[in-house]
């Protein structure tokens, strides 16, 4: 009986899991907007933390390009895409009532089956779902670090993985804070370390980068909590939708059943509140009660007062990171999962005993049936594909260039940040190339949204596109080396670029790579060196101490035992 | 006991009820269109604003 009941919910979580993900995990590689894997990403300096823009993929690029030379990369991006689902799901059911298998199915399925998930997926945001992925079981670590005093082995892993982008570390950072710290000046230490440490890669980048560490006021307004269709911000919010981008909203969100999703979900809520209050306590309650706050209350913000947030985010270096309102709901849902789960309890005990099968079933599939264009890829749009064939000829040519003492980074051309290649199904995607290529690259980071240009960081691609203006190819080569570009790469087929000269390493259907003449090695300080090994160091070392301390407590129980 | 057995029965519609839209809905929400792809391949990719915008 006690194992079905666990079977049960892994098979339940599994399930949700590959209907949600469907063709994307058929052969192929998924790009859907940020999402870019290849098949080996290679490890260079930029991905370190050290390159010329804010660090918007640390630590994240750099730990894909360490995992696929053990794991192939697109197999990698399928184990991650289902691992995130069901181990966010499988998490989400130990935060409501253990006792009703009903309700911890129901937290389940709110957990897996929202728009959040739906939307970060698609807009390629896997390591946002990683980082919610790990917040049910971070909340579990540091309740039991409260009550029993000893710090779990395995919240020195899950810190890290829930830091892998800015993002995502401070969503961990700030239910790490709300879940474990007490009056102790201790504990506050112990979690103030592990919250640094975890995020120190992205952290200790974006002091290096402080002086283009504030972004265009521009963006805040447009990546604001928005309306879904006639569902108003706020409310769109309360169900964890709201995303600013109008492209990856499922159009089930947008009409009748996205306020019907919303208004089912805080009727469950409603309904369990009160038995979840008296079931979790009140220390409990405070904690996810202030996560619900800060989460729904910055991303409603972002939509209030888009004019103060478009100030802080020009002026405050590093608050660019909260621009994207919608991204912090991620504090909102273990609140959600708790609540509604007692409240699917509540609804099941009080309904006869016949009936309630048919209640669960009610229960369980009402969040599929609002958000049906959930299944399958996201109505089939998150699809494999294969990187053209080109793209690999084109780096071993750059490879060959690179061994016969050839040097420099990559510089993309068209000076545009996002595609949408017809390989790829039409789908938006963030130029593949630079990530597909060996060195460092040089690429635009500007953004169209909605017609309006949202510039970028980097101020070496604002160097870049400044260069390209110059009125000769001869110029522009050698501004371009200047900055430390050793190969142009086109692509083709996307209108005409300012033409560079150099020798030409690969000509092919897609790219054509051109290597520049005596580029000027680029230079970074040793203060950054030194600054970003140790915090790597740190980062890294979270993985160790937990991965020892679960060793050592192995053989004490081993001990004990004997 | 009658309540109970009415109880049952409208349990098990609204569930059928809700397995149906889930299943139609799963079925209906696939066969929409997809991606266009750009009219213009020259001019940067434009992302859209949500309807506030």
């Amino acid at each position: 009986m006690a194992d079905w009941r666990r079977l049960v919910p892994c098979i339940w979580s599994l399930g949700l899991a590959l209907l949600l993900l469907g063709p994307a995990l058929a052969p192929g590689y998924v790009l859907s907007y940020d999402m870019v894997w290849v098949p080996d990403l290679a490890l260079r300096p930029d991905f370190l933390g050290v390159g010329s823009g804010l660090p918007r993929a640390v630590p994240s690029d750099a730990v894909v390009a360490v995992l696929d030379e053990i794991v192939p990369g697109m197999l990698l991006q399928k184990l991650v895409l289902v691992a995130v689902l069901v181990a966010g799901g499988l998490g989400a059911r130990r935060l409501t009532d253990p006792r009703s298998l009903g309700a911890q199915l129901v937290a389940i399925t709110l957990y897996q089956w929202n728009p959040f998930v739906a939307e970060r997926l698609l807009l390629g945001h896997w390591p946002v779902l990683v980082g919610y992925a790990v917040l049910p079981w971070v909340i579990l670590a540091a309740q039991r670090w409260r009550t029993t005093g000893e710090l779990p082995p395995r919240l020195w892993c899950l810190v890290p993985l829930g830091c892998l982008s800015a993002g995502a570390g401070l969503v961990t950072a700030v239910v790490l804070l709300a879940f474990a710290v007490e009056r102790s000046g201790r504990r506050l230490a112990m979690v103030a370390i592990l919250v640094v440490a975890g995020n120190a890669p992205w952290l200790v980048s974006g002091v290096l980068h402080a002086s283009e560490a504030v972004t265009d006021p521009a963006g805040a307004s447009a990546f604001a909590l928005h309306d879904e269709g006639s569902v108003p911000a706020p409310l769109a919010a309360l169900g964890l939708g709201g995303i600013w981008n109008s492209e990856v909203v499922p159009p089930s969100r947008t009409g009748a059943a996205g306020w019907l999703s919303v208004a089912l979900l805080v009727v469950l809520v409603g309904i369990g509140l009160r038995r979840w209050v008296r079931y979790a306590g009140r220390r409990e309650v405070a904690a996810f009660t202030t996560c619900w706050v800060l989460g729904w209350g910055i991303a409603v913000l972002t939509w209030a007062a888009p004019d103060q947030m478009a100030w802080v985010v020009a002026h405050v270096p590093g608050s660019g990171v909260l621009r994207d309102g919608a991204r912090l709901l991620a504090l909102c849902a273990p609140l959600l999962v708790a609540a509604a789960g007692h409240g699917a309890a509540t609804v099941l005990g009080g309904v006869a005993r016949a009936a309630r099968p048919a209640t669960a079933v009610v229960l369980l599939l009402a969040p599929v049936a609002v958000m049906p264009d959930a299944a399958l890829g996201v109505a089939g749009r998150l699809t494999p594909t294969e990187l053209p064939a080109d793209y690999a000829l084109a780096r071993e040519a750059m490879a060959r260039d690179l061994s016969s003492g050839s040097r420099g980074d990559v510089l993309l051309l068209p000076l545009t940040s996002y595609r949408q290649p017809a390989w790829n199904h039409g789908h938006k995607v963030l130029d593949p190339v630079g990530r597909f290529l060996a060195p460092d690259f040089v690429a635009s980071d500007d953004l169209f949204v909605s017609g309006r240009r949202i510039e970028g960081e980097d101020p070496r691609a604002r160097a870049a596109a400044a260069i390209l203006e110059r009125p000769t190819p001869e110029e522009r080569s050698a501004g371009l080396a200047g900055l430390g570009v050793g190969y142009v790469v086109t692509e083709r087929g996307l209108g005409p670029v300012p033409a560079v000269t150099g020798t030409v390493v690969h000509d092919g259907p897609e790219l054509v790579v051109r290597s520049l003449e005596d580029p000027v090695a680029r230079a970074t300080p040793w203060s950054w060196r030194i600054a970003m090994s140790v915090a790597w160091i740190l980062f890294l070392g979270l993985f160790f101490v937990g991965l020892g301390s679960r060793k050592r407590r192995a053989v004490r129980r081993c001990r004990l035992d004997a | 006991m009658g309540t109970t057995i009415l109880a049952t029965i409208g349990s098990l519609i609204a569930g059928g009820v809700v397995a149906s839209i889930a299943v139609v809905g799963l079925v209906s929400s696939q066969t929409g269109p997809g991606d266009t792809s750009p009219s213009d391949v020259t001019q940067p990719v434009n992302i859209d604003y949500g309807s506030n915008g």
